[in-house]
């Protein structure tokens, strides 16, 4: 069983993320995490047009009657948000690390369709440095599955119950074998490219997307989270890969990333390609080829 | 209609030079203009309506829209002389000729004129992406307050210019950077990129001194020679320099690679009975012409050597093999370009070129690269050449785009 937490249109995230660290505020965490139950969705989205020109310009994508499928993962973060601000909820975000993601387009998904959007949390399993858990998203258009996504969150310093569902992982963080990290995996990855990320792009990325998370804003509120300058949003880093292969990729696919190490702005990374008769491995790679980002899209 | 031909009549540039110094107060229709009356005055041309002018530039401002027409307008050609902009990156001098030397040959035109010009010094300065689009936000809006929310959003750095992209828009990588990757790829060296570079010098500081751009060059603003070529450059000044691209062990420095460059060349081109009957030069005729393009955005393939993929296609529709050339011209964008350009034709299996046949009166690396100059360039001269060569002697032009393109062509005396 379930509870659903049903919204008329994508809530405000700011206030959201606000609640959902002051839900934390001297509240001890419980030995062992369980994850609430609830769903979090919108029935019949209007996707806003100049939004999704702002963010297609951001993240170098070409404006199409088509939209991306990491705008769709745009359009769950805000029910992310209420689902961390959630009472039960049993992690501060402040400590949330985003480590992966894969999400399925199993439709084209056009600008002026109506979506249905939800979100859930599942597959709390442990890790070496706390617990995992996944935040998983769904778009519908009508009654059809057009989009599904899962993100990967490791909460640092947390447990998970022993033996927990791990049935829903991706894998990638968690597998050093999974292909998308081996070396094994057929060609490596040539650099093609090189990205400038100017010092403001998380606030260009975060007035898109809504994710006002500090880290991202300025170097100032990313020090307070222990970094030494701000870190771009791993999703712009995602969008912007695939707006890369744009023209290479298939009407309908799924694409797994891994956030390896964070990217430091202003900030300077090379993006790197191999295509195969599977799809297409991609990464970004900072200094002495160290990757920030490795992922692939499977046809 | 019986068969028509389109050929080279003659051509005329200006000599290049060295960006921001001889010509860094002229204009991209300035030079184009000076570049144009040098033609005209070479073949009696003032006052006479030719059947079209086609030309271009690289880099262009918005005012220049119609820069060829514009330049037209402001030579000694008849005003009813037609005249459009076309732009194919560094290929574009040469795709005019190839659009020009088609109309002759479909019966649109019996004579034309195709070129390009462009100005490193004189280059479009632009608003910033958040300025623009402020003021095209307030340009809109119907009231004062409107219009002053327009700018509300703009950043300090907003308000500094842009100077014009020199990177492909798709990798943000430079063309330098893209080649260094090409470079290291295929493992050519610093040696072969500066004995390259050596011969390009040589053999354009020869052909000057052996006045062969006597009827091709008209002096401009005082300049009478191009003014990067080195005459007394050494394979020793040319290894003391230091790589500029491709790291501290890179293999490209400033000798091997073009320099920013102001210039113009135009090529007059004729139906070939036409020109006979009128008693003009007949130097050589444009036989065929290829484009090709590589997928270098995903790093799969070279940005520069396109010219690998529109040869073959070239040589196998015109039954020839690279044997087959009396001479060719492979743009030197840099020295390995043309190296990885060849080596790849090789590895394709279509045999080695000749050194003393190739760029035999210098290209780019000497005489400096306006971009789309260089097609009007290097046909005029490779003509030139094949007509002393005498009827029969063939001619084949490559030259590299931003874009991940290559324009090619054969010239054949006749």
């Amino acid at each position: 069983m379930h509870t659903t937490l049903a919204y008329a249109d994508l809530p405000a995230v700011a206030p959201l993320l606000v609640r959902a660290t002051a839900n934390h505020v001297g509240r001890r965490p419980r030995a062992e995490a369980v994850l609430p139950t609830t769903v979090v969705r919108v029935a019949r989205l209007r996707q806003d047009l100049g939004r999704l020109a702002a963010y297609n310009r951001v993240c170098g994508f070409g404006l199409r009657d088509a939209v991306p499928p990491t705008w769709l993962h745009v359009l769950t973060f805000p029910l992310q948000a209420a689902l961390l601000a959630g009472p039960d909820f049993p992690f501060t975000p402040a400590g949330l690390v985003h480590t992966a993601n894969t999400m399925t387009l199993h439709r084209p998904v056009a600008v002026g369709d109506h979506l249905d959007v939800l979100v859930r949390a599942e597959a709390l399993r442990p890790h070496a440095k706390g617990a995992l858990f996944d935040l998983v998203g769904e778009v519908r258009v009508g009654s059809e599955l057009a989009w599904s996504g899962r993100s990967s969150y490791l909460a640092r310093g947390a447990s998970a119950p022993a033996g927990a569902d791990a049935a829903g992982a991706t894998g990638v963080t968690d597998d050093p074998a999974h292909p998308l990290r081996s070396e094994a995996a057929g060609e490596q990855p040539r650099t093609a490219q090189r990205w400038r990320l100017p010092a403001d792009l998380g606030r260009q990325y975060a007035k898109v997307s809504g994710d006002v998370n500090p880290i991202h804003l300025s170097a100032a509120t990313a020090k307070l989270f222990g970094f030494r300058r701000a870190i771009v949003h791993g999703m712009w880093t995602h969008a912007r890969c695939l707006a890369a292969l744009s023209g290479r990729l298939p009407e309908t696919y799924t694409v797994d990333v891994a956030f390896t190490r964070p990217i430091l702005l202003p900030g300077r990374v090379s993006f790197a390609a191999a295509e195969s008769d599977a799809g297409v491995r991609f990464a970004v790679l900072g200094r002495e080829e160290k990757p920030h980002l490795v992922g692939a899209v499977r046809r | 209609m019986p068969e028509r031909s389109a050929v080279v009549v003659g051509g005329n540039r200006i000599p290049f030079a060295k960006a921001g110094t001889k010509y860094a107060a002229a204009s991209s229709g300035d030079m184009l203009t000076a570049a144009l009356d040098g033609l005209v005055a070479r073949f009696g041309l003032a006052g006479q309506q030719v059947g079209e002018v086609a030309a271009g530039a690289v880099l262009k401002h918005t005012r220049d829209f119609n820069l060829t027409r514009e330049a037209v307008l402001g030579s000694a050609l008849d005003p009813h002389t037609p005249a459009c902009d076309l732009q194919q990156a560094c290929g574009t001098g040469l795709e005019t000729v190839i659009y020009v030397a088609n109309k002759i040959r479909l019966g649109q035109a019996d004579t034309g004129i195709a070129g390009g010009v462009d100005s490193a010094s004189d280059a479009p300065i632009v608003v910033s992406e958040g300025l623009r689009r402020a003021l095209l936000r307030a340009s809109r809006s119907k009231t004062l307050l409107e219009r002053l929310k327009s700018f509300a959003s703009l950043h300090p750095t907003d308000l500094a210019p842009v100077p014009p992209g020199v990177v492909e828009p798709r990798t943000g990588l430079s063309m330098g950077e893209s080649q260094a990757l090409t470079t290291a790829e295929y493992g050519l060296t610093r040696e072969a990129a500066d004995e390259l570079a050596l011969a390009s010098h040589r053999n354009l500081a020869r052909a000057w001194d052996a006045g062969f751009f006597d009827d091709l060059v008209t002096p401009y603003l005082g300049v009478t020679r191009d003014t990067l070529l080195r005459p007394d450059t050494s394979a020793e000044a040319l290894a003391k320099l230091k790589p500029v691209f491709g790291g501290e062990n890179g293999t490209m420095t400033a000798g091997n690679s073009t320099a920013l460059t102001d210039g113009a060349a135009v090529v007059l081109l004729a139906e070939e009975e036409w020109a006979r009957e009128r008693h003009w030069p007949v130097l050589a005729r444009v036989v065929d012409a290829q484009v090709a393009a590589t997928d270098y955005v995903t790093g799969n393939e070279g940005l520069l050597i396109a010219g690998a993929r529109a040869i073959p296609v070239l040589l196998e529709r015109n039954g020839l093999t690279l044997a087959d050339f009396d001479l060719v011209e492979i743009h030197e964008a840099f020295a390995s370009t043309v190296l990885a350009t060849l080596a790849q034709l090789e590895a394709d299996g279509h045999g080695t070129v000749d050194r003393a046949r190739l760029n035999v009166n210098g290209s780019s690396l000497a005489a400096g690269h306006p971009f789309a100059a260089t097609g009007g360039r290097i046909v005029a001269t490779l003509a030139k050449l094949l007509a002393e060569r005498g009827p029969g002697s063939r001619g084949l032009i490559s030259i590299c785009a931003a874009g991940g393109q290559a324009v090619t062509a054969i010239l054949e005396a006749v």
